[in-house]
Protein backbone atom coordinates (compact mmCIF):
# COMPACT_ATOMS: atom_id res chain seq x y z
CA UNK A 1 0.00 0.00 0.00
CA UNK A 2 2.96 2.22 0.52
CA UNK A 3 3.94 2.39 -2.76
CA UNK A 4 0.54 2.81 -4.13
CA UNK A 5 -0.17 5.85 -1.96
CA UNK A 6 2.93 7.96 -2.71
CA UNK A 7 2.27 7.20 -6.76
CA UNK A 8 -1.50 8.76 -5.86
CA UNK A 9 0.26 11.67 -3.74
CA UNK A 10 3.05 12.14 -6.31
CA UNK A 11 0.18 12.37 -9.01
CA UNK A 12 -1.34 14.69 -7.35
CA UNK A 13 1.02 17.00 -6.62
CA UNK A 14 2.43 16.85 -9.93
CA UNK A 15 -1.09 17.81 -11.41
CA UNK A 16 -0.87 21.15 -9.07
CA UNK A 17 2.31 22.35 -10.26
CA UNK A 18 4.88 20.57 -7.97
CA UNK A 19 7.58 18.52 -9.62
CA UNK A 20 7.78 15.02 -7.91
CA UNK A 21 10.14 12.07 -7.64
CA UNK A 22 9.69 8.35 -6.01
CA UNK A 23 12.44 6.06 -4.43
CA UNK A 24 11.09 2.88 -4.10
CA UNK A 25 11.13 -0.91 -4.33
CA UNK A 26 8.15 -2.22 -6.30
CA UNK A 27 8.36 -0.91 -9.65
CA UNK A 28 4.91 -3.05 -11.04
CA UNK A 29 2.77 -1.30 -8.60
CA UNK A 30 3.96 2.44 -9.31
CA UNK A 31 4.56 1.70 -12.68
CA UNK A 32 0.88 0.18 -12.75
CA UNK A 33 -0.44 3.52 -11.09
CA UNK A 34 1.61 5.59 -13.88
CA UNK A 35 3.94 8.06 -11.95
CA UNK A 36 5.79 11.17 -13.55
CA UNK A 37 9.34 9.84 -12.21
CA UNK A 38 10.66 6.91 -10.09
CA UNK A 39 13.35 5.46 -9.11
CA UNK A 40 13.45 1.86 -8.94
CA UNK A 41 15.95 -0.11 -6.40
CA UNK A 42 15.66 -3.66 -6.58
CA UNK A 43 15.92 -4.16 -2.89
CA UNK A 44 13.34 -5.76 -0.51
CA UNK A 45 10.57 -3.71 0.50
CA UNK A 46 11.62 -1.48 3.35
CA UNK A 47 15.07 -0.41 1.47
CA UNK A 48 13.60 2.50 -0.53
CA UNK A 49 16.38 5.02 0.64
CA UNK A 50 19.04 2.19 -0.06
CA UNK A 51 21.11 -0.46 1.69
CA UNK A 52 20.38 -0.50 5.46
CA UNK A 53 23.91 0.35 7.69
CA UNK A 54 25.99 1.56 4.23
CA UNK A 55 25.77 5.62 3.89
CA UNK A 56 26.97 5.34 0.62
CA UNK A 57 24.66 3.49 -0.87
CA UNK A 58 21.94 5.43 0.74
CA UNK A 59 23.89 8.38 -0.61
CA UNK A 60 24.60 7.19 -3.94
CA UNK A 61 20.09 6.40 -4.16
CA UNK A 62 19.01 9.88 -2.95
CA UNK A 63 21.89 11.15 -6.07
CA UNK A 64 20.23 9.19 -8.49
CA UNK A 65 17.00 9.87 -7.68
CA UNK A 66 17.73 14.14 -7.55
CA UNK A 67 18.92 13.23 -11.16
CA UNK A 68 15.27 11.50 -12.20
CA UNK A 69 13.59 15.07 -10.95
CA UNK A 70 16.01 17.00 -12.74
CA UNK A 71 16.54 15.50 -15.88
CA UNK A 72 13.46 13.37 -16.57
CA UNK A 73 11.85 13.85 -19.92
CA UNK A 74 8.80 12.93 -19.86
CA UNK A 75 6.26 11.34 -17.12
CA UNK A 76 6.43 7.75 -16.56
CA UNK A 77 10.19 7.81 -16.11
CA UNK A 78 11.70 4.92 -14.80
CA UNK A 79 15.14 4.74 -13.95
CA UNK A 80 16.73 1.19 -12.29
CA UNK A 81 19.19 1.65 -9.84
CA UNK A 82 22.43 -0.52 -10.61
CA UNK A 83 22.88 -1.52 -6.94
CA UNK A 84 22.37 -5.04 -6.53
CA UNK A 85 20.98 -6.33 -2.80
CA UNK A 86 23.22 -9.30 -2.76
CA UNK A 87 25.09 -11.55 -4.94
CA UNK A 88 21.92 -13.72 -5.72
CA UNK A 89 18.47 -12.93 -6.42
CA UNK A 90 16.91 -15.85 -4.62
CA UNK A 91 15.29 -13.38 -1.94
CA UNK A 92 13.09 -12.31 -4.19
CA UNK A 93 11.58 -15.88 -3.95
CA UNK A 94 10.85 -15.38 -0.56
CA UNK A 95 7.77 -12.68 -0.09
CA UNK A 96 4.11 -14.30 0.16
CA UNK A 97 5.62 -17.50 -0.82
CA UNK A 98 2.54 -20.55 -1.15
CA UNK A 99 4.88 -23.05 -2.02
CA UNK A 100 6.45 -22.75 1.77
CA UNK A 101 2.62 -22.88 3.33
CA UNK A 102 0.71 -25.55 4.59
CA UNK A 103 -3.15 -25.54 4.54
CA UNK A 104 -3.27 -25.20 8.29
CA UNK A 105 -0.38 -21.99 8.03
CA UNK A 106 -2.71 -20.68 5.60
CA UNK A 107 -5.75 -21.07 8.29
CA UNK A 108 -3.40 -19.95 10.37
CA UNK A 109 -2.17 -16.83 8.09
CA UNK A 110 -5.80 -16.38 7.46
CA UNK A 111 -6.92 -16.14 11.29
CA UNK A 112 -4.05 -13.21 11.65
CA UNK A 113 -5.01 -11.28 8.87
CA UNK A 114 -8.55 -11.47 9.94
CA UNK A 115 -7.64 -9.95 13.62
CA UNK A 116 -5.36 -7.33 11.71
CA UNK A 117 -7.98 -5.89 10.02
CA UNK A 118 -10.05 -5.72 12.98
CA UNK A 119 -7.28 -4.08 14.92
CA UNK A 120 -6.62 -1.20 11.87
CA UNK A 121 -10.66 -0.79 11.33
CA UNK A 122 -10.92 -0.19 15.09
CA UNK A 123 -8.02 2.23 14.66
CA UNK A 124 -9.09 4.01 11.48
CA UNK A 125 -12.50 4.52 13.08
CA UNK A 126 -10.95 6.45 16.49
CA UNK A 127 -8.64 8.54 14.53
CA UNK B 1 38.52 -21.80 -19.55
CA UNK B 2 36.34 -23.19 -16.67
CA UNK B 3 32.82 -23.34 -18.06
CA UNK B 4 29.15 -23.14 -15.67
CA UNK B 5 27.34 -26.06 -17.26
CA UNK B 6 24.10 -24.24 -18.80
CA UNK B 7 21.56 -26.81 -16.40
CA UNK B 8 18.66 -25.70 -15.18
CA UNK B 9 19.37 -23.90 -11.75
CA UNK B 10 21.49 -21.56 -13.75
CA UNK B 11 18.24 -20.84 -16.04
CA UNK B 12 16.05 -20.44 -12.97
CA UNK B 13 18.29 -17.78 -11.30
CA UNK B 14 18.32 -15.89 -14.19
CA UNK B 15 14.69 -16.39 -14.23
CA UNK B 16 14.04 -15.12 -10.78
CA UNK B 17 16.07 -12.11 -11.05
CA UNK B 18 13.46 -9.59 -12.38
CA UNK B 19 11.64 -6.85 -9.93
CA UNK B 20 9.14 -8.80 -7.87
CA UNK B 21 5.44 -9.10 -9.21
CA UNK B 22 4.13 -7.50 -5.96
CA UNK B 23 0.36 -7.41 -7.44
CA UNK B 24 0.39 -10.81 -8.97
CA UNK B 25 1.69 -12.11 -5.46
CA UNK B 26 -0.80 -10.76 -3.20
CA UNK B 27 -3.81 -11.56 -5.32
CA UNK B 28 -2.33 -15.44 -5.55
CA UNK B 29 -1.51 -14.90 -1.82
CA UNK B 30 -5.17 -13.41 -0.80
CA UNK B 31 -6.95 -16.40 -3.13
CA UNK B 32 -5.11 -18.77 -1.60
CA UNK B 33 -6.24 -17.28 1.95
CA UNK B 34 -10.03 -17.91 0.81
CA UNK B 35 -10.68 -14.21 0.06
CA UNK B 36 -12.64 -13.61 -2.68
CA UNK B 37 -12.67 -9.93 -4.85
CA UNK B 38 -8.89 -9.45 -5.72
CA UNK B 39 -7.94 -5.74 -4.40
CA UNK B 40 -7.94 -3.49 -8.02
CA UNK B 41 -4.62 -1.57 -7.86
CA UNK B 42 -5.07 2.21 -8.87
CA UNK B 43 -4.29 3.14 -12.19
CA UNK B 44 -4.38 5.21 -14.93
CA UNK B 45 -4.01 6.27 -18.51
CA UNK B 46 -2.48 9.80 -18.02
CA UNK B 47 0.33 10.94 -15.78
CA UNK B 48 0.91 14.60 -15.52
CA UNK B 49 4.12 15.65 -15.66
CA UNK B 50 5.58 19.23 -14.42
CA UNK B 51 9.01 19.71 -15.01
CA UNK B 52 11.61 21.23 -12.62
CA UNK B 53 11.43 24.98 -13.10
CA UNK B 54 14.13 25.70 -10.43
CA UNK B 55 17.12 24.46 -10.29
CA UNK B 56 17.89 21.58 -7.95
CA UNK B 57 20.44 23.47 -5.98
CA UNK B 58 18.43 26.80 -5.77
CA UNK B 59 14.90 24.35 -5.35
CA UNK B 60 13.25 23.83 -1.66
CA UNK B 61 12.61 20.16 -1.59
CA UNK B 62 10.16 18.43 0.56
CA UNK B 63 10.45 14.90 1.75
CA UNK B 64 7.12 12.63 2.25
CA UNK B 65 7.24 9.20 3.96
CA UNK B 66 4.85 6.69 4.93
CA UNK B 67 6.70 5.86 7.67
CA UNK B 68 4.93 6.29 11.30
CA UNK B 69 6.23 8.03 14.34
CA UNK B 70 6.81 5.85 17.25
CA UNK B 71 3.42 5.21 19.47
CA UNK B 72 4.67 4.13 22.54
CA UNK B 73 1.51 2.76 23.76
CA UNK B 74 0.82 0.96 19.97
CA UNK B 75 2.61 -2.30 20.65
CA UNK B 76 5.75 -3.93 19.44
CA UNK B 77 7.17 -1.71 17.02
CA UNK B 78 11.02 -2.86 17.12
CA UNK B 79 12.86 -3.51 14.39
CA UNK B 80 11.43 -7.23 12.79
CA UNK B 81 8.46 -6.78 14.80
CA UNK B 82 5.32 -8.92 13.17
CA UNK B 83 2.94 -6.42 11.03
CA UNK B 84 1.43 -4.56 13.69
CA UNK B 85 -2.05 -2.69 12.56
CA UNK B 86 -1.81 -1.17 15.94
CA UNK B 87 0.79 1.44 14.85
CA UNK B 88 -0.71 2.76 11.83
CA UNK B 89 -1.97 5.83 11.25
CA UNK B 90 -4.94 7.79 9.46
CA UNK B 91 -4.09 11.97 9.82
CA UNK B 92 -1.25 13.40 7.69
CA UNK B 93 1.09 14.62 9.78
CA UNK B 94 4.25 17.00 9.85
CA UNK B 95 7.05 17.40 12.31
CA UNK B 96 9.89 19.58 11.86
CA UNK B 97 12.91 18.60 9.28
CA UNK B 98 15.34 19.90 11.75
CA UNK B 99 14.18 17.45 14.60
CA UNK B 100 15.70 13.52 14.32
CA UNK B 101 12.12 11.76 14.30
CA UNK B 102 11.85 8.24 15.53
CA UNK B 103 9.60 6.62 12.55
CA UNK B 104 8.92 2.93 12.62
CA UNK B 105 7.41 0.85 9.59
CA UNK B 106 5.96 -2.42 11.48
CA UNK B 107 2.75 -0.70 10.57
CA UNK B 108 3.56 -2.01 6.80
CA UNK B 109 4.03 -4.72 4.64
CA UNK B 110 7.92 -4.47 4.02
CA UNK B 111 10.08 -7.80 3.90
CA UNK B 112 10.86 -8.80 7.28
CA UNK B 113 12.32 -12.26 5.84
CA UNK B 114 15.10 -10.40 4.58
CA UNK B 115 15.12 -6.96 5.98
CA UNK B 116 15.09 -6.01 9.93
CA UNK B 117 14.55 -2.16 9.25
CA UNK B 118 16.95 -1.55 11.68
CA UNK B 119 18.36 1.46 10.27
CA UNK B 120 15.65 4.53 9.82
CA UNK B 121 18.34 5.83 6.51
CA UNK B 122 17.34 3.06 4.58
CA UNK B 123 13.60 3.76 4.32
CA UNK B 124 13.66 6.87 5.33
CA UNK B 125 16.25 9.75 3.64
CA UNK B 126 16.30 12.66 6.00
CA UNK B 127 19.88 12.52 7.21
CA UNK B 128 20.99 12.19 3.64
CA UNK B 129 18.67 14.62 2.47
CA UNK B 130 20.68 17.07 5.13
CA UNK B 131 23.62 16.69 3.31
CA UNK B 132 22.79 17.31 0.42
CA UNK B 133 21.55 20.81 1.37
CA UNK B 134 24.87 21.03 3.19
CA UNK B 135 26.47 20.23 0.05
CA UNK B 136 24.73 22.66 -1.82
CA UNK B 137 23.04 19.46 -4.04
CA UNK B 138 19.23 20.95 -3.29
CA UNK B 139 18.63 24.46 -2.36
CA UNK B 140 17.43 23.33 0.78
CA UNK B 141 15.01 20.90 2.57
CA UNK B 142 11.75 21.80 3.48
CA UNK B 143 11.09 23.18 6.89
CA UNK B 144 8.87 19.88 7.68
CA UNK B 145 8.99 16.14 6.71
CA UNK B 146 5.45 14.90 6.06
CA UNK B 147 3.73 11.76 6.36
CA UNK B 148 1.23 10.48 4.36
CA UNK B 149 -1.00 7.39 5.53
CA UNK B 150 -1.34 4.00 4.02
CA UNK B 151 -5.03 3.20 2.92
CA UNK B 152 -6.09 0.47 0.71
CA UNK B 153 -9.38 3.27 0.21
CA UNK B 154 -7.57 4.97 -3.08
CA UNK B 155 -10.60 7.83 -1.94
CA UNK B 156 -9.21 8.11 1.45
CA UNK B 157 -5.47 8.86 -0.27
CA UNK B 158 -6.79 11.22 -2.30
CA UNK B 159 -8.18 13.30 0.68
CA UNK B 160 -4.36 13.05 2.38
CA UNK B 161 -3.04 14.29 -1.09
CA UNK B 162 -4.80 17.37 -1.05
CA UNK B 163 -3.83 17.58 2.47
CA UNK B 164 -0.30 17.27 1.54
CA UNK B 165 -0.73 19.35 -1.14
CA UNK B 166 -1.85 22.27 1.13
CA UNK B 167 1.39 21.86 3.56
CA UNK B 168 3.94 21.25 0.84
CA UNK B 169 2.40 25.00 -0.50
CA UNK B 170 2.19 26.38 2.97
CA UNK B 171 6.12 25.37 3.23
CA UNK B 172 6.79 26.78 -0.34
CA UNK B 173 8.21 23.28 -1.72
CA UNK B 174 9.32 23.44 -5.18
CA UNK B 175 9.85 19.73 -5.59
CA UNK B 176 9.43 16.84 -3.52
CA UNK B 177 10.64 13.55 -2.87
CA UNK B 178 8.08 10.77 -2.09
CA UNK B 179 9.46 7.41 -0.39
CA UNK B 180 7.22 4.26 0.54
CA UNK B 181 8.50 2.21 3.22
Amino acid sequence: MCHQTVSLVARHLEEQGIPTVIMGCAKDIVEHCGVPRFLFSDFPLGNSAGRPLDAESQTRTLELALRVLESAPAARTTVQSPQRWNGVASWKRDYLDLAKLSPDSIAERRKEFDEVKTIARAKREGS
Amino acid sequence: MTMVAPGAKAELAIEDDGPIPYMQRTRDYYLALGYGNPYRWARFDEVPFTPLRTPLNRARVALITTAAPYQPEAGNQEPGAPYNAAAKFYQVYSIPSESVPDLRISHVGYDRKHSSAADIHAYFPLARMKDAAAAGRIGSLGPRVHGAPTNRSHRATETDAEELLRRCREDRAEAAVLVPS
